[in-house]
């Protein structure tokens, strides 16, 4: 009888071991997840997500080429941490992170970004020692207050497919004005990005906004009324850059003036990439952007980022630039490779930026990036 | 006897304190920070400046709820009323699409109602047209159309269950008294059902009123909600202006959960399980109303059915070279920085430890709901409603400010993510344990006492079995909910944590189709397995959890 009890009410154990043995196979696999992904103290550069990637070699490669030197001689290893999007919110991390920022130095933000309080606030003056080797008016152009230091420059302007449209087809993309590029069939094929998030989007808006309110004297919301049912504003460059490559309808990109000799590297014969640049009063116009490389303030290793700030002017990063990053070494002493022939120099053009002053953009660049919601909101 | 109680109550307050650690502190210092700071906007002028936002937010969430309800109610009387074989596995089915996370539900719509997409080729076809004729996956129709997929079953679920409640005595009486079908239904049928009706819109307009990778995607940032515009507002650093919208935004969120939560005590109270509604096979209709059964029925497949099929042909349809391809796949085993296997293993592993820490955190906060303490209950549901009605970048953003920067988290920001993953499942696990742990009987637990149980014993022998069928659906719940969480995955990442999710949203981006559809299509199967292995075990219980 007591067999027959035992099996009908088996005796429960105490559930410890179960429980136990369950807590300890968990833990071991977040341990193993850890020490997997443990991140050792490195240093640590923010940076954007197209950064150097667009070469025959790719980022990973380019940037151990560049930089293995510099590793070697701190005994260090750089971290490149791409912070998804473009470099407003690369501004907007640095600030969450400002009580405790683990990076040393940021590349990417911009002469038009440096203007604001909130890209200054999270940034450390420094003035490079071989700030010699680069044109003053590049330092100057991009912030003569030195939160940053330039690495690279180029011109912001429209460029198009060759194959799709050309001057044949369409005369006016030779002179280009805002009012052709507002006529449906143009606006409709123009892919450009959202100047909140966008570096090159907002170069854009500061494009139409100098040529309009300097040259045109007129309101310049009316433009963006008037294209702001066809024209495909996207997020980022790279999505831009991905809608304008992949869809049929879209011809016109806001983009580098460097995007012609890009062209012409890959095809490896005369490129199917031309510029439109704006033309007003005789001459062709583009926006210069000038990105730097900025020393974050508080930042774990300020001698380390200094002395990377240092490097990143030498020739051995700034040779890479033209061929990786598509824009120009900021040291004017390095040969440019032949397909830079085919890309828009800024001495053969006219500078917007000459048309608005730091002044001007710092006190109005809210006031205008609200006054565009307001026109971009549909409804 | 009072010992065993002080340990109970820690075991309840344990919760409590984690989320007030990792919910509360992180969200209230972010927020009143925010207006503090005095950088961006101050209040007045935030909400003068996003007020086309704000009326936005409304006018989509009213339209997609008006929506949801005209699609819904038909399914929910038919659900209710007809009698059918496989009534149990529809109803099953109709609760896959909220075990969908949004991004992926976006790929469905882009590939069923977009551009090039299965609806517009059709229409190319018969109108012998080149050009894309119409694109629904787009704008406010997209928007709409996208939370009704949501929101329609959640509808029918509700409804219908508690539609088969009524008393068919009643029904037979008001036959007898000469009423007609109009009558009965605006006499009867509707009284008892406006309750549930109430509760499954304001569940409605709470989702679509906090919707954000539908609105991201299908608005291209010209249509924007306030939860949008909370993202734009921390990525430009004006935190006084994210301040401002997450005050307004848990104003309008904690006034409708709190209505839910009330409506749901009383209907908890007034229902009575053991009648059931008289039910009527498909035979015994009019052959212009099995006209119209058909109709809706064919509606239903093309709105909910439609794009989570479609989801297959986009994993293997490049609508940019029109050729079907294995690139997504191929994608999804590579293994290199920008492949999609990091995703991947990031996504199960992110998921599998916020599923495990839901449920531990769930069973203790459904228990602090019944206890006899005065405190503790309503602490624990407002805890527990919190994520619902607070948005999920804001839960992000503290979480980054107040626990990863002072911790150095934020270079490897692993458990942040998984962290806010939980958070944001959790109100759906405590729910569906405290309801499973509502229906013990109490008479049990007395008897394992009185035969000498220890405590831990009673809980893992006696009542975590009679729980888990409620525990079951709520770990898929949680699983569901992490798995497909895009928002504060997307703000805490660093591109080594990218999700699947987020890869998605990502590769939607640079239009790489392929790549989204694929994993896109591994989120579906994940999801939709995890659903039937908790169907089979919880035998169909699970709508109760909404």
């Amino acid at each position: 009888m007591v067999i027959i009890g035992v099996a009908e009410y088996p005796v429960r154990r105490n559930p410890q071991i179960l429980i136990g043995a369950a807590v300890t196979i968990v833990i071991i696999i977040v341990a193993w997840y850890g020490v997997v992904t443990w991140w050792k103290p490195r240093f640590v550069i923010y940076t954007y997500s197209s950064f150097m990637e667009w070469g025959d070699d790719g980022a990973e490669v380019v940037l151990e080429r560049a930089f293995a030197s510099f590793e070697e001689k701190y005994g260090i290893d750089i971290d490149f941490v791409i912070l998804e999007g473009d470099a407003n919110f690369i501004v907007s991390r640095l600030n969450a992170e400002a009580a405790n920022p683990i990076a040393d130095v940021v590349i990417g933000i911009d002469n038009i970004l440096i203007l604001q309080e909130t890209a200054r606030n999270v940034l450390e003056p420094y003035t490079s020692s071989n700030l010699g080797q680069i044109n003053e008016t590049l330092v100057n152009l991009l912030d003569p207050d030195h939160y940053l230091t330039p690495f690279d420059y180029g011109l912001v302007t429209l460029i198009y497919s060759m194959n799709t449209i050309n001057t044949t087809t369409h005369p006016q993309l030779a002179n280009l004005t805002f009012a052709d590029l507002a006529s449906t069939e143009l606006s409709s094929a123009l892919v450009t990005e959202d100047p909140h998030l966008s570096s090159p989007g907002l170069s854009f808006l500061l494009s139409q906004i100098a040529v309009y309110d300097k040259i045109l004297h007129e309101d310049w919301t009316a433009w963006w009324n008037t294209v702001k049912n066809d024209v495909d504003v996207e997020e980022g460059w790279t999505e831009a850059w991905s809608a304008w490559s992949s869809d049929p309808t879209k011809h016109l990109l806001v983009s580098y003036g460097t995007d012609p000799a890009y062209s012409a590297h890959y095809l490896g014969t005369a490129p199917d990439t031309a510029i439109a640049p704006f033309y007003y009063n005789g001459d062709h116009w583009a926006w210069m952007q000038v990105e730097g490389m900025g020393l974050v303030k508080n930042g774990p290793n300020p001698q380390l980022g200094k002395a990377f700030i240092d490097y990143c002017l030498n020739a051995s990063v700034q040779q890479e630039i033209a061929l990786n990053q598509w824009m120009f070494p900021v040291r004017s002493d390095l040969t440019l490779p032949s397909v830079f022939q085919y890309a828009i120099h800024p001495d053969e053009i006219s500078l917007l930026n000459t048309l608005l002053n730091s002044t001007e953009i710092a006190s109005n660049l809210q006031n205008w990036l609200m006054q565009y919601d307001t026109v971009m909101t549909p409804g | 006897m009072a010992g065993y109680n002080k340990v109970n109550i820690i075991a309840q307050a344990t919760p409590l304190i984690i989320l007030g650690t990792f919910l509360i502190y992180p969200v209230i210092r972010v927020t009143v920070l925010g207006l503090l700071s005095e950088t961006g906007m101050p209040f007045a002028e935030s909400i003068a400046y996003n007020w086309s936002y704000i009326e936005f937010t409304i006018l989509q969430a009213v339209l997609s709820t008006i929506l949801a309800l005209i699609i819904g109610l038909p399914g929910a009387i038919l659900l209710a009323r007809l009698k059918f074989s496989g009534k149990n596995l529809v109803r099953a089915l109709i609760i896959i699409p909220f075990v969908l996370p949004p991004i992926v539900v976006v790929v469905g719509f882009l590939q069923m109602f977009g551009q090039y997409g299965i609806v517009d080729s059709a229409l190319m076809w018969i109108l012998q047209s080149s050009d894309s004729v119409l694109n629904l996956a787009t704008d406010i129709p997209g928007i709409i159309l996208a939370h009704t997929f949501y929101n329609a079953p959640l509808v029918i679920l509700l409804v219908s269950a508690s539609m088969e409640r009524i008393n068919p005595e009643i029904e037979e009486a008001a036959d007898l008294l000469g009423a007609d079908a109009k009558q009965r239904f605006r006499r009867i049928t509707l009284p008892h059902i406006m309750p549930s009706l109430i509760a499954s819109a304001i569940l409605t307009f709470l989702f679509c009123f906090m919707s954000f990778p539908i609105v991201l995607a299908f608005g291209h940032g010209s249509y924007r909600t306030i939860e949008v515009q909370i993202w734009n507002a921390f990525r430009w650093a004006d935190y006084g202006q994210a301040s401002s919208l997450v005050i307004v935004q848990i104003l309008f969120t904690l006034t409708l959960a709190l209505t839910y939560v009330r409506l749901g005590r009383n209907e908890g109270e007034r229902s009575s399980p053991t009648s059931s509604i008289k039910t009527t096979t498909l035979r015994s209709y009019k052959s212009s109303e099995i006209f119209l059964i058909i109709l809706y029925f064919i509606l239903m497949l093309f709105l909910v059915a439609g794009p989570i099929a479609s989801i297959i042909r986009a994993a293997f349809f490049d609508p940019i070279s029109k050729m079907y391809t294995l690139d997504g796949f191929l994608y999804l085993f590579n293994t290199d920085a920008g492949g999609g296997f990091r995703p991947l293993v990031n996504s199960l592993f992110y998921s599998g430890l916020a599923t495990l820490l839901s449920v531990g955190l769930g069973i203790p906060l459904a228990y602090a709901h019944r206890s006899k303490t005065q405190i503790l209950p309503s602490l624990a549901s407002m805890m527990v409603l919190l994520p619902l009605g607070v948005s999920s970048i804001t839960i992000a953003y503290g979480l980054m400010t107040a626990i990863a920067v002072p911790t150095g988290l934020n270079i490897n920001p692993w458990p942040i993510i998984v962290l806010a993953q939980t958070i944001i499942g959790l109100p759906f696990t405590t729910r569906s344990i405290e309801i499973s742990l509502r229906s013990i009987d109490s008479h049990l637990i007395d008897q394992s006492d009185s035969l000498g149980a220890s405590s831990l014993q009673r809980l893992f022998f006696v009542e975590l079995p009679l729980l888990a069928p409620g525990i079951l659906v709520g770990a898929v719940f949680a699983f569901a909910m992490a798995i497909g969480e895009m928002s504060a995955t997307l703000f805490i990442a660093l591109p080594q944590n990218f999700t699947l999710a987020v890869a998605i949203y990502d590769n939607l981006g640079v239009r790489k189709f392929v790549e989204a559809g694929a994993s896109a299509l591994i989120l579906v199967i994940v999801c939709v397995m995890a659903f039937l292995a908790m169907d089979k075990v919880s035998e169909g219980s699970v709508g109760g959890a909404l």
